[in-house]
């Protein structure tokens, strides 16, 4: 053992010391067969064992490049090895392959020691130690770091701003029970830990029903209201994003600049009669009107989006959208009610302020060069149920492509939220799983599957 | 703790003199290339910032210059003579001003209007004239019912010129007389005015304004020309409808200027309804019989005979 291969922290490597671990670095472990660890098993389980061991410590890499979650992912090493260690009689499998990593481990420990223990230069000492210090700064303080620098103006996080709709109606209408309260929860909870991951703001709007004016209801209407008091609010931010209560943030490492923002144009189409669900005329046919009013896509500028939204199969979903600080937003949310409007409408404008800006929409021809349309699945994917059974690719949530969000639409109508959301909830967490994690499920799922083999033999 | 990376000498002695020497050098020359990166990189940033605010401000569009005059014939309500005499008023005005007519044919925007009072065809004329010259910075609404009285009076000189609107701005006044709530701003300044308009003793008059090209005014015609305000049997139509979205929606209202009447739409004596100190005086820009088109046992013909003929004779004078 040569003290240039002295145990180097680095980042997401843990403790494993290069020099006395044979499967280190990018070489592929050829040490200890696992045959002559634990003898008896079948070759082929120690084989895949080996494989998959391998495959995990070529992973350490990738997993340093990851942001968030490296110390938790530690620590659930370390319980790990403790929950092995308990099983080690019973069940072979599993005790094999936490076998390997536990003499890993030891042996790593011993490197350690061995490097305090010999005589070393008193410059390479320090050097070790100073990069000690780096490390555990890097374990306690690089999330926050992150984090801090995300939510910076280099950074961008805090140009945008998460508004979530919760307290619907706070329980004047229909008595807000356990499920409902969890519902609030849980999806608080969510935003609040994707906006952290981001840096981005999360504004909580309280929508309690409330008689705006002396003789109208318009609890839906508030939302512009609200967007306008969080534009006070967050003078800095840019871009707000209005989220219902019954979504759920499903990718937590996807950044909106990433998902959207940085190449804005390409995602949004402008151009409604490309999926047109209320058949709206477009372009508008007015001889009157100036080029930008009769133009099929605006003046084609990415500056001049001031709203994103998405469209279901029965028209505009306002579920989940963004509105861009401006004056374009202004007026929007300031003409968007209008009581010689709500007069003559209320009674068939029965999705309230969303058939409301489907009306303006069509009627005003300034209106449409500000807004944008994105592909539902890209901020507004919708669970079976909702417009269907799941099978259409364009509305519906796909796991495979990571889709951002899951708004369950009309899930109080003869739906179950609650049940919706705690699914999702779990599909998420599943998805968003640690490359540790995911190797350890790949590998369990192997063994089921094997040992599945085995029964169907037996049998 | 002292060992976290303290500035390393080299372990080998060398003479003390050259080796201090050396090391102030190159601090120096570190010190600089910092100095130099930091200002560098502050430059970067405060470059992404101008341009990052620059890309959203929102103006009247660069190079629109010069005034266009709207005027809207309807052949159904005004025998030919009569807008004969109209359009001949406003050729003459523009004529000496180098301004640019715009005659609009009511008739031409029956379909738009539908089944709402001719009247509103105001709003979608002046878009059709933003449309036709969208390189004019300014659109002057005047109804057929009303005549250029001082046409040596520019546009530029009475109301335009910089500095001269925030002589002329009503401020902290009820947008619509005599007792809305809703008033003026009490600091409303020149800068970010879009809409130059007068009022009556009851109403806002449509019959003349001045609508600066841009979004604003994009906005401000369509909000005010929706299908729900038109089929809304406003009493006074157009009028009404912008007495209405004035009321109701602060960012219409943030662009509009209120100016004395005189400024703009003197009342004839025969015009009931002028505001206090709004009928005619000589030598006021415009003089306007309001009302004469569709108020029973009043003829616009008749009325705007005499004052047609003083015109007359001052546009021979000059």
């Amino acid at each position: 053992m040569t003290l240039s291969r002295s145990p180097s922290p680095h980042p997401g490597g843990g403790w494993s010391s290069p020099g006395l671990v044979p499967a280190s670095g990018t070489v592929s472990p050829n040490g200890p067969s696992p045959g002559s660890i634990s003898p008896g098993t079948p070759g082929s389980i120690s084989w895949a064992a080996a494989k998959a061991k391998s495959d995990e410590v070529r992973g350490y890499p990738s997993f340093s490049t990851r942001n968030g979650g490296f110390f938790s992912r530690q620590r659930h090493q370390i319980s790990t090895r403790f929950h092995s260690v308990r099983r080690f009689s019973s069940r072979e499998y599993v005790d094999k392959d936490d076998f390997g990593r536990e003499w890993k481990r030891s042996g790593s420990g011993c490197g350690l020691l061995g490097a305090l223990r010999i005589p070393v230069r008193r410059g390479r000492f320090r050097l070790l130690l100073a990069l000690l210090l780096v490390w555990i700064g890097y374990l306690f303080c690089w999330t926050s770091i992150i984090q801090t620098y995300r939510r910076s103006p280099i950074g961008g996080g805090n140009k945008f701003v998460i508004i979530l709709g919760s307290n619907v109606e706070g329980g004047v209408m229909e008595w807000k029970g356990a499920r409902e309260w969890a519902i609030e929860r849980n999806s608080i909870w969510n935003k609040q830990r994707y906006a952290q991951n981001w840096g981005y703001e999360l504004e909580l709007a309280n929508l309690l029903a409330k008689k705006r004016y002396s003789h109208e209801w318009r609890e839906s209407w508030e939302k512009g209201d609200v967007i306008r008091e969080a534009m006070r609010k967050y003078p800095d931010a840019e871009w707000f994003w209005w989220l219902d209560l019954n979504t759920w943030v499903m990718e937590y490492d996807t950044s909106l600049q990433h998902h959207l923002f940085n190449d804005l144009e390409s995602h949004v189409y402008r151009d409604i009669t490309a999926y047109n669900p209320l058949n709206i005329t477009h372009p508008l046919p007015e001889f009157w009107l100036d080029e930008l009013g009769r133009s099929l896509e605006g003046d084609g500028k990415a500056d001049s989006l001031n709203m994103l939204l998405t469209q279901d199969c029965a028209g505009f979903n306002l579920g989940s959208f963004f509105v861009r600080r401006s004056d374009w937003t202004d007026r929007l949310l300031d003409t968007w009610w209008d009581p010689v409007m709500y007069e003559q409408m209320h009674m068939e404008w029965e999705h309230k302020e969303q058939d409301a800006l489907e009306y303006i929409y069509q009627s005003q021809p300034w209106v449409r060069s500000g807004v944008g349309f994105l592909p539902q699945r890209s901020i507004n994917a919708f669970p079976p149920g909702a417009c269907g059974d799941g099978d259409n690719p364009v509305i519906h949530y796909e796991q495979n492509a990571h889709d951002l969000l899951v708004n369950m639409a009309g899930c109080m109508f003869g739906r179950d939220c609650w049940s919706e959301i705690y699914y999702y909830r779990e599909l998420s967490n599943w998805l968003g799983r640690s490359g540790w994690e995911r190797f350890r499920d790949g590998v369990t799922d192997v063994y089921d599957r094997m040992t599945g083999k085995v029964r169907d033999e037996d049998d | 703790m002292q060992f976290a990376l303290p500035p390393r000498r080299s372990p080998h002695p060398v003479p003390l003199s050259r080796a201090s020497r050396m090391s102030s050098y190159r601090r120096k020359q570190l010190k600089s290339a910092a100095v130099l990166a930091l200002a560098i990189l502050s430059l970067i940033y405060l470059l992404r910032y101008f341009y990052s605010s620059a890309s959203t401000s929102v103006v009247a569009p660069v190079g629109t210059s010069g005034v266009v005059i709207v005027t809207l014939l309807d052949r159904q309500r005004y025998s030919d003579s009569y807008l004969k005499k109209i359009v001949a008023n406003r050729e003459d005005y523009a004529k000496r001003h180098g301004y640019t007519n715009f005659f609009a044919s009511a008739s031409d925007y029956d379909e738009a209007v539908g089944d709402a009072p001719m009247s509103w065809a105001v709003a979608p004329a002046m878009r059709h004239a933003m449309a036709t010259y969208p390189r004019s910075a300014y659109f002057f609404h005047l109804a057929a019912n009303a005549l250029i009285m001082n046409p040596t009076k520019s546009l530029k000189s009475h109301i335009l010129e910089k500095g001269r609107l925030d002589d002329l701005l009503m401020r902290d006044v009820p947008i619509v007389p005599p007792d809305s709530i809703i008033k003026t701003s009490a600091h409303q300044e020149e800068k970010g005015v879009e809409l130059i308009i007068t009022q009556d003793s009851e109403n806002l008059n449509p019959g003349s304004f001045i609508l600066k090209n841009g979004e604003y005014a994009r906005f401000f015609l369509d909000a005010w020309f929706d299908p729900l305000y038109r089929n809304y049997n406003f009493a006074k139509a157009e009028t009404h409808g912008l007495d209405h979205i004035m009321q109701w929606h602060p960012t219409v209202l943030a662009g509009a200027a209120l100016v004395p009447q005189r400024i703009l739409s003197s009342y004839s004596h025969g015009s009931p309804g002028a505001s206090l100190d709004g009928t005619y005086k000589d030598g006021d820009l415009v003089i306007q019989f309001h009302g004469c088109e569709d108020t029973e046992g009043r003829d616009c013909a008749h009325e705007l005979e005499p004052y047609y003929k003083i015109w007359e004779k001052k546009t021979q004078s000059d």
